[in-house]
């Protein structure tokens, strides 16, 4: 049975300070970089400690980032269509353009954020872009001289963004996915947390009176916008962190009451994934024990049904 | 003779091919290079990709340089070197196909028969729309998509099947593979004619494409479908 560890029992995830979140005027450089370290800080206890849900935290992240992409990309899916995707694809089948992009941001936030030519290989390929391979290990170079760099994490994040796009302007995807890989490795975290393309289309990255123009990796005032959309990006996380937190509360208060064989997998796989199918079938437990298992923690309210629907339900914290 | 064989390990080359041709004076090595390089690509029926190339040349050998040189002394040739779905391939020149065509009666190379108009349109629906399930071409196009026709396409590895639909019956839906992308000389998906047109219109979506003026599309599957999809 799965216990909340004590080391992180108590611990109440953090919230970033109300006045870093303060959205009156324009912040000058400093100040946003200021407002960017209050936020990251908080983000930092979180991003180390690995509480039992640290794992539904990232992947519902990932899923978020990989929602936002779909508008790079240039297409339409959401976020229930994107889990769809993923979820009902059978082993080894094509989850789709979409459903690729998904795969990448949770390739992102699965892995320790360190980079060889091989995965930003894999991961160029997901994104659907093309790029030579010659260019990668350039890429590489350039990724462990920008996170060894004295430079302050944000900085880095936004140094990375504008040379990928200044290489090429059609892979923004791959500079904001590169962006919060860079961003871990200068912060030293144990896992990449996927934020900042949440924002891209936010108020942080709005030009100021330019007709609602986005600021794009590298040109002017990006940096300042990426310390603003860095604040941005870890509230909502740390918000979200709080929420996962509660919920994973009760979950593992009612696990005594499951009386399933099986239940300790499907606790397990509920703390750290996003969703998980309610035809789940693992060695101890057959699809009927599990449609039991998962009617019974709807009951005790202790999951919910996130796709909406009668059938192919997908639970999730 | 051991240190030569522990050299040799981690390069996971078969121990008979000498890449590095050390012996030969820099220009004869290159020709030797692009020999190798044309030979590989010429002698393979799918695009070679560049991992491949790399094990028959030396290691401090770029490969684009070569590949360019290839191309300039291909420059009056009918046929060409180019690079599809992440690779490279030896291919007539356009302006050929006509006397191809005319030649053999049907496209050569490959087998494969040309696609007729319809085929045609239900690949360019999937490759627009993918994932999307026989039942939603099928309410597109206002009429039956039968599976021998998705069943041509998959034969030639146009299209495989993606994830399955949350709809009853579970149907699969059907996305394009890579060979598709070699096939139509495309790198990635979002270089199909006018995609970005049609992204700047709003017109990419499916629930758009199924509710659109055709109005063919509200069968019960569908409603639930643009429940699933709501905002855009």
């Amino acid at each position: 049975m799965i216990r909340l560890d004590p080391a992180t029992a108590n611990l109440a995830p953090p919230t970033v300070p109300g006045w870093a979140l303060e959205t009156v005027g324009v912040p000058h450089d400093a100040d946003a970089a200021f407002r960017a370290g209050a936020a990251l800080a908080s983000l930092d206890s979180l991003a180390r400690a690995q509480p039992a849900w640290a794992g539904a935290w990232r992947q519902r992240l990932a899923l978020k980032c990989a929602a936002a992409s779909m508008r790079l990309a240039g297409r339409a899916e959401n976020e229930a269509a994107l889990r769809d995707a993923w979820q009902l694809c059978p082993a080894g089948a094509d989850p789709g353009p979409a459903g690729a992009i998904f795969g990448a941001w949770r390739q992102l936030a699965l892995q320790p954020p360190a980079v060889s030519t091989d995965r930003l290989a894999k991961v160029t390929e997901t994104l659907g872009l093309a790029w030579d391979d010659e260019a990668f290990a350039d890429l590489c170079k350039e990724i462990e001289e920008v996170a060894g760099s004295p430079r302050p994490a944000p900085f880095a994040a936004a140094a990375i963004a504008a040379h990928v796009v200044a290489i090429r302007p059609e892979a923004e995807l791959l500079a904001w996915w590169l962006a919060d890989l860079v961003l871990a490795q200068s912060l030293r975290w144990p896992r990449s947390v996927p934020l900042l393309i949440v924002q891209a289309f936010g108020p942080a990255f709005r030009i100021e009176g330019g007709g609602g123009k986005r600021i794009r990796p590298g040109e002017k005032g990006f940096e300042h916008a990426v310390c603003l959309a860095l604040v941005q990006a870890a509230a909502e996380a740390c918000r979200l962190a709080t929420e996962l937190s509660r919920r994973s509360e009760k979950l593992l208060a009612v696990t005594p009451k499951l009386r399933a064989k099986g239940a300790g997998d499907v606790i397990f796989l509920l703390l750290n994934e996003d969703a998980v199918p309610g035809s789940l079938t693992t060695k101890n437990l057959s699809r009927f024990a599990a449609r039991r298992l998962f009617e019974r923690l709807q009951q005790l309210e202790a999951v919910r049904e996130l796709s909406g629907r009668p059938t192919f339900r997908l639970f999730g914290l | 003779m051991s240190q030569a064989s522990v050299r040799r390990k981690p390069n996971d080359q078969p121990a008979l091919l000498d890449t590095e041709l050390e012996h030969l004076p820099p220009e004869l090595r290159w020709r030797e290079w692009m020999g190798r390089t044309e030979a590989v690509i010429f002698a393979a029926s799918e695009p070679v990709p560049r991992e491949v190339l790399a094990r028959v040349v030396g290691r401090n050998c770029n490969i684009d340089l070569i590949v360019d040189d290839i191309r300039a002394e291909l420059a009056g040739r009918p046929y060409e070197l180019v690079s599809v779905a992440g690779g490279w391939q030896h291919r007539t020149r356009k302006v050929f196909g006509d006397v191809i065509h005319a030649a053999f009666g049907a496209p050569a190379g490959q087998g494969t028969k040309e696609l007729t108009q319809s085929e045609a349109l239900v690949l360019m629906c999937i490759a627009y729309f993918q994932p999307i399930t026989r039942g939603e071409l099928s309410s597109f196009f206002g009429k039956e998509v039968s599976r021998d026709l998705i069943g041509v396409l998959r034969t030639q590895g146009l299209i495989a099947s993606g994830p399955r639909s949350p709809l009853p019956g579970a149907p699969y839906t059907y996305v394009t593979t890579k060979n598709f992308l070699s096939q139509f000389g495309l790198d990635t998906l979002r270089q199909l004619p006018d995609f970005e047109a049609l992204e700047d219109a709003g017109l990419l979506s499916k629930e758009k494409l199924l509710a659109g003026d055709t109005s063919l599309g509200f069968i019960g599957a569908q409603s639930d479908k643009s429940d699933i999809f709501s905002d855009d």
